[in-house]
């Protein structure tokens, strides 16, 4: 249940669920076997659950784009309605990390799944925010660049925004913090960008947890039905409560604060693994 | 130019059946991969048709 609150909140806070779920049970000392059929069976649960939570929050924009999509796709042109321009922006943001998740995402997690190096990580990922912070004052400041609305991107700074977002393969970087830079380095504010992000993060967590549904079924993979229902729950709750936090907190604030987390947390946890505090 | 997107929905038809069936892989079926693929040849059909539109 534990693992649910983390994954729920930690999937749209900009602090790297994947970082948080390989170094928590390791500083806790846990016993997770992370390549167990079971422990990947209730992943797959949770983030189904957060996807979920993702689609009740926006439901009203979903059901815009995807009829202003179908319509678009219907007609075989542009009407220039903002949920279509919306809508396509999405699909080219999506292309380029549905191709990184599908080709790169074992080979990636093989390579960098120890939890020092989601530490390590977890560092850069701070350095990422202050810097993608400090690029965008300094493009409002030298080059008086102004915010614009999603729906003013091109589809080249749609697909930038994706490509960014497949930086959270990584253990440590995040998601929601990869896009939201991104996304002010195209000149979205911290709100538009952070509601560009998690409407890009829907489709994809989405997606990747339908297609991980037959590893419910697989042999080996004891999931207690109740177990997991009340973990799915817990995580959309949790998903619900982040997002609803986030869009207001993103109305007057910026990633710093996250920034932070990030390196005390990263930092003090590459101390404890280097000194061998926990082993 | 027009021809692109249909070559690419071809190309993309034929390497989810290739993922599907096993093929591509010597490590076996791989659904995921599959999938993808089959949504590129749908979105280069997409693809097509407003092209075909914007030159009607």
């Amino acid at each position: 249940m534990v693992l649910a609150i983390l994954q729920g909140v930690s999937e749209l806070f900009p602090v790297s669920s994947l970082g948080h779920t390989i170094l928590i049970p390791a500083l806790l000392r846990w016993s997770v076997d992370r390549s167990s059929e079971s422990f990947l069976a209730f992943v797959v649960v949770l983030h189904f659950g957060t996807a979920i939570a993702l689609i009740v929050f926006y439901w009203r924009e979903w059901v815009e784009i995807i009829g202003a999509l179908l319509r678009s796709m219907l007609r075989g042109k542009f009407s220039g309605e903002r949920a279509e321009k919306i809508g396509w922006l999405l699909v080219a943001g999506t292309i380029p990390v549905g191709l990184l998740g599908v080709f790169f995402q074992s080979a990636v997690r093989t390579l960098f799944g120890s939890p020092i190096v989601a530490a390590s990580f977890l560092i850069l990922n701070a350095f990422v925010m202050f810097l993608g912070e400090w690029l965008r004052s300094r493009q409002r400041r030298m080059h008086a660049r102004t915010s614009k609305p999603i729906e003013a991107l091109t589809y080249v700074d749609g697909a930038k925004v994706g490509l960014a977002q497949g930086l959270a393969l990584l253990p440590g970087i995040s998601r929601s913090g990869s896009a939201i830079v991104a996304g002010l380095l195209v000149d979205l504010d911290h709100e538009a960008a952070a509601k560009y992000s998690f409407l890009l993060a829907t489709p994809v967590i989405f997606a990747a947890s339908v297609l991980e549904i037959p590893k419910l079924f697989a042999p080996g993979a004891h999931v207690v039905a109740l177990e997991a229902l009340v973990g799915g729950l817990l995580a959309g709750i949790m998903a619900y409560a982040s997002v609803a936090f986030l869009t207001r907190y993103f109305k007057h604030n910026d990633l710093r604060p996250f920034g932070w987390y990030c390196l005390i947390v990263g930092a003090s946890a590459v101390v404890l693994f280097a000194t061998k505090v926990i082993v | 130019m027009k021809a692109l997107p249909l070559i690419l929905a071809g190309l993309f038809v034929v390497a989810s059946i290739l993922y599907f069936t096993g093929h591509l892989y010597p490590t076996g079926v791989h659904a995921k991969h599959g999938v993808l693929m089959l949504v590129l040849a749908v979105l280069s059909l997409v693809w097509y048709r407003f092209m075909s539109n914007a030159r009607a």
